[in-house]
């Protein structure tokens, strides 16, 4: 490899190409059409999802036939791709962060039993605190997992890397999965412009057929994938996992040359920008290191000798060319956008470093930073502070002051602040009033609830406060409001990831008076059943006062209801003593109106979109409170804000079942006047019609037996499905005629389950 | 032959900053903007916002650079000191967000009703252009949005945009989408362009340059709780939300309300508060104790669950109010 400057124009351009301006995302997506995929398996993560919203979007208009399928979280979409890709054809998937770690113990399967695919991470922090935004730290935990790793740093690579990598993937000395990074919201949100082929055919004559070498669906040669493998094998066969990735160090810069011939655009192995006679340098990954650019200009212009080394591959990790590029430094700044904690470096210092110390005479002194945790900016200003700190290492050490291993840009916060809280916490004499009245029906065995009017429940103090962040007319907040009058007493909640919780929590702001626990998206079932089993053991051991009373409450979204469904029945089969409240917005609103299984079928989404080829959501809205029933827990209900105290009377008997050890779930339609559409006003209204057309009938199921607490038909109250869908414009095309056998099989599936509901009500055994 | 740029900072970029509300449509205009200035007038440039979670009504900024075509765009940063600044929702003044940044080289377009040198005052700017355009009316009248009126009023104000490629733009990203609102947008458009007027102020000394707030947060590694916990229970209460509210709040009407408790019970944004007392018949119980404005975002669920018409839909307005707002807070605010 010789010093070479980034992604310059070289040679001539083979193919024809069109100039737009485009995001990361959407040239990620761009690219995915034109290799066109057999199949995409994706769960919607910020800040990646909306490449799967665009590849959506081109389905709908009849584009390009990729089977996108919707996970249930990306634990299941990384299967989904995982079983795709031994089905003999070309997958794709996009994910960040959390969805990246979720998916991470199918990702060396995927490896190991070698089998290429093409994964996008559009970079994001990690957990926890959770934060949206874009830093390095999910990227570090692909470095072991036997991955091809490659850089993109503006959308133009977004598009570039995209079609270059199943080639690599795919060789036939390579075999191996190809992830690509882009830098999440700095360069997928980022519009910029760019270039891409004008025929489809360009990109597939250059990516080539899919080559199938093992197949899972060949009967005529079957074959065991996936075999158990103990020593003294399976070293021989990460042997051979070795080799592939020896093997493509030398196949990346094949296609690299053969890529740069079609386009014009050329990307080195290790990206190096005025490193010539470099006497300091940066090392830094993928925009950052196009920003310190800018800097590196302002130094050299004052006749600093500084460059940038900026690698556009990570695995293979291209040795070569970082020696190359740094044998001659004085001293290197190797800024990481996530920390190895304890290690001293990030995981990208211990590998410049090793490559560093296989040079002999190197004497190139290391300093490391770690900069831009989650998604802080990185400005000209910053790199220029780096850049600084590099040339004063040619010189200086510890003993100056500068550490060779420090953060760049943290606060220490204003001294003089005060942190105490302003508010009392809820005394429980206050929110114990005893206005409800809880009673066992000695006939019946089922509870019977008295509750005052609504005017007396404004006595119940409130356990959110206001200043939250809701948009205007939410039904999350109503809805809850109105459960937790229901609910007596000392309250700990657990929210789930999800609209709920973002416009709650967002530091250091906090609308929850009572203590409030978020952990992940998908596992509050399980974790609310380890605070309430700790609490009641530490009762049992004297540690806490026996007398004592908290209610526990997990609320979620319909979204974290399905990537948390096995938490949630998890615990439900346990009994533990909680209650599970799950607002149903019947989508995935905090990322932007995705579809979720509660979705109704035919429903337009961000990514069931429709069109010419598309028909909105194609699969029925899952009926959680069933599947709930299902585990054979006490108590599981439905409600909604807004009629009369139905849901204030809920709570209080799922409070009686939690407080005597048992699991409780109550399910509430929530209106969502942004991605639905409807009014902001008129959420009550919205609730009743949906009611009123049986989409989402009042009813509980306590100890087993159904009880309907609302019945449209004898309330001569009946309304058309359409009357519903029609107050919302996402559904208002499903009263179409061209809709005509979508909206039928909507209202049969709803009939359906009303007159099983209604048998079942009738029924003592049912 | 891409267009000259009037003037561009040492990166040799020109930029535009939008400052909004989630849901006025900034990020649309954003990318028409873009758009334009690099798929028809041969510039080349960046477009992005500030990015959060999918919520409408928080604030929201939408950066566009613009440099010659033959340079590259590295930078990936917001756009700190604009030389156009559009403010599509004037409260972000009052807040204070919006003027970051102002030097006396930025020209600035707020949607407003005012006079121009109340905006001026209120800005703090220090000279240069400023151009006031009443957008949420004209947008009102044509059917269209306040983004539309504020691109052509933006088009205008730069002296460099080009109306036409500006309005081409407007057709491709709308008018498939939308094809019944396209002549309304446009018209807003053109409105937004030919009814600008930009008043030139020259420099004073009473009006420096607006300071840039980059700082770190107050809380930080050495007093921040550990873990990231928040010790400080439903400290939300202590913001003031009312700069994103949109258009409209409840007007309540003391002798028409029955103390029924069904504005607290519906209520998204926890406004309301009863307390016990006498009502209008000298009976004792809950009776009706105030809204507190500062959380309201103006959905009206409250009007729409009045049963009598003690509670009534009016448009937005200060001074009724701060007159009118009952704090929540116990320590008051």
């Amino acid at each position: 490899m010789g010093i070479q400057t980034g992604n310059v124009k070289i040679g001539a351009k083979t193919a024809t190409q069109k100039t737009d301006f485009k995001s990361g995302n959407e040239m990620a997506a761009l690219a995915a059409k034109q290799i066109y995929y057999h199949l995409m398996g994706f769960y919607p993560i910020t800040p990646s999802t909306e490449i799967a919203e665009t590849i959506d979007a081109m389905y709908a208009e009849g584009q390009h036939h990729i089977k996108m399928i919707p996970a249930e979280g990306e634990h299941s979409a990384a299967g989904i791709c995982y079983g795709a890709s031994t089905a003999g054809g070309r997958v794709l998937n996009a994910t960040s962060a959390q969805g990246l770690l979720y998916s991470l113990e199918q990702l060396p399967v995927q490896s190991g039993t070698r089998f290429p695919m093409v994964l996008n991470i559009v970079t994001r922090s990690i957990n926890g605190p959770l934060d949206i935004r874009g830093d390095h730290s999910d990227l570090m935990f692909m470095l072991n997992t036997g991955w091809i790793i490659l850089m993109a740093r503006d959308p133009q690579a977004a598009y570039d890397m995209n079609i270059m990598a199943p080639r690599i993937g795919e060789h036939e000395d390579v075999r191996l999965p190809v992830a690509i990074a882009m830098d999440g919201f700095f360069t997928s949100h980022q519009k910029r412009r760019v270039e891409y082929f004008e025929k489809d055919e360009d990109v597939r004559a250059f990516v080539g057929p899919y080559r199938e070498l093992q197949s899972a669906v060949t009967p005529e040669r079957p074959l065991t994938i996936g075999p158990y493998m103990n020593d003294p094998d399976l070293i021989n066969s990460k042997y051979q996992l070795h080799l592939a990735m020896e093997a493509a160090r030398e196949v990346i810069p094949r296609v690299f040359a053969e890529f740069a011939e079609l386009s014009g655009r050329s990307y080195p192995l290790v990206d190096s920008y005025r490193m010539e006679d470099a006497q300091s340098a940066l090392f830094i990954l993928n925009s950052a290191a196009e920003t310190a650019r800018e800097a590196v200009d302002g130094f050299r212009e004052k006749g600093e000798a500084v460059g940038i080394v900026s690698p556009n591959v990570l695995r293979p990790f291209p040795v070569a060319g970082i020696q190359e590029n740094l044998r001659a430094v004085s001293s290197l700044l190797i800024a990481e956008r996530a920390d190895c904690y304890g290690g001293n470096g990030g995981n990208l210092s211990f590998e410049v470093k090793a490559a560093l110390h296989d040079l002999p005479e190197n004497k190139t002194r290391c300093l490391t930073r770690i900069y831009g945790l989650g998604g802080r900016d990185f400005y000209v200003e910053d790199a220029e502070e780096l850049l600084e700190q590099a040339v004063r290492a040619r010189d200086e050490g510890e003993a100056d002051g500068l550490k060779s291993f420090d953060y760049h840009g943290v606060t220490p916060g204003d001294p003089q602040l005060d942190l105490e809280p302003r508010e009392e916490p809820i005394p429980e004499a206050e929110s114990a009033l005893g206005l409800i009245e809880v009673k066992v029906d000695p006939e019946t065995g089922r509870l019977k609830v008295k509750t005052p009017g609504v005017r007396e429940m404004t006595r119940i103090p409130r356990r959110i406060a206001p200043g939250h962040g809701a948009c205007p007319g939410c039904g999350i907040f109503p809805n809850l409001n109105q459960f937790f009058k229901g609910i007596e007493g000392h309250v700990v909640v657990l929210f789930q990831t999800g609209c709920g919780m973002v416009v709650t929590t967002a530091y250091p702001y906090s609308s929850h008076r009572v203590t409030y626990i978020h952990n992940l998206f998908q596992n509050g079932g399980a974790t609310l059943s380890g605070v309430v089993e700790m609490y009641r053991e530490r009762q049992r051991r004297g540690e806490i006062p026996s007398e004592q009373q908290i209610t526990f409450v997990m609320v979620s979204g319909d979204g974290g209801m399905d990537i948390g469904m096995g938490s949630a029945l998890g615990a439900a089969l346990r009994d533990h003593g909680m209650i599970i409240v799950e607002y149903d917005n019947e989508g995935y609103m905090n990322t932007g109106n995705q579809l979720s299984y509660s979705t109704p079928l035919g429903t337009r989404t961000t990514t069931s979109g429709i069109g010419p080829a598309e028909k909105g959501k194609s699969f029925q809205h899952k009926d959680m409170p069933q599947i709930m029933a299902a585990t054979d827990i006490k108590y599981v209900a439905t409600s909604v804000e807004g009629f009369g105290r139905d849901l204030v009377v809920k709570a209080a008997k799922a409070q009686w079942y939690a407080n005597r050890g048992h699991l409780a779930y109550v399910k509430l339609l929530s209106v969502c006047p942004l991605s639905w559409r409807s009014k902001e006003n008129l959420g009550t209204k919205v609730m009743r019609a949906a009611v009123d057309c049986n989409f989402f009938p009042l009813y509980e199921i306590e100890q087993g037996f159904t009880t309907i607490n609302y019945d449209p038909e004898t309330r001569k109250k009946k309304a058309a499905l359409a009357d519903w869908l029609n107050m919302m414009p996402r559904s208002r095309h499903m009263t179409t005629p061209e809709y005509a056998e979508e909206y039928r099989s909507l209202e049969d599936e709803v009939e359906r389950r009303w007159q099983r509901l209604k048998a079942r009500a009738e029924s003592d055994r049912l | 032959m891409a267009v000259q740029l009037p003037r561009t900072n040492k990166s040799g970029f020109y930029e535009i900053r939008m400052e909004s509300v989630g849901g006025l449509g900034a990020n649309v205009a954003g990318k028409i903007l873009g758009e334009a200035g690099v798929l028809a007038m041969g510039l080349n440039g960046a477009n992005f916002a500030s990015y959060g979670a999918e919520k409408k009504g928080t604030p929201v900024k939408s950066f566009v650079r613009f440099c010659a075509p033959d340079q590259q765009v590295r930078t990936a940063s917001p756009v700190e000191f604009p030389h156009l600044l559009a403010i599509l929702h004037e409260s972000l003044i009052r807040a204070g967000i919006a003027q970051e940044g102002i030097t006396h080289d930025t020209t600035v377009v707020v949607n407003s009703t005012h006079p121009a040198e109340k905006i001026r005052q209120d800005l703090g700017m220090c000279g240069g252009a400023l151009g006031v355009i009443d957008a949420s009316g004209i947008a009102a009248a044509e059917k269209s949005r306040a983004n539309m009126v504020m691109l052509g009023a933006m088009t205008r104000a730069s002296g460099f945009l080009d109306q036409q490629a500006i309005r081409d733009a407007v057709s491709e990203n709308l008018g498939h989408k939308y094809p019944k609102l396209l002549q309304g947008n446009l018209r807003a458009l053109d409105r937004g362009f030919s009814e600008l007027e930009l008043q030139q102020f020259s420099c004073d000394l009473e009006h420096p340059d607006q300071p840039l707030r980059r700082a770190g947060p107050p809380i930080g590694y050495e007093n921040g709780p550990m873990g990231g916990t928040i010790v400080n229970p439903g400290n939300t209460m202590e913001k003031d939300l009312s700069a994103a509210r949109m258009g409209r709040i409840p007007l309540y009407d003391h002798d028409k309300c029955i103390n029924c408790g069904k504005c607290e019970y519906t209520c998204p944004d926890f406004c309301y508060t009863f307390t016990d007392g006498t009502d209008h018949k000298g009976r004792r119980g809950r009776i009706f104790a105030g809204i507190d404005y500062r959380y309201c975002k103006g959905c009206l669920r409250c009007v729409e669950a009045c049963p009598t018409e003690a509670l009534t839909a009016g448009d937005d307005n200060e001074e009724y109010v701060a007159e009118h707002t009952t704090s929540q807070m116990k320590a008051g605010s």
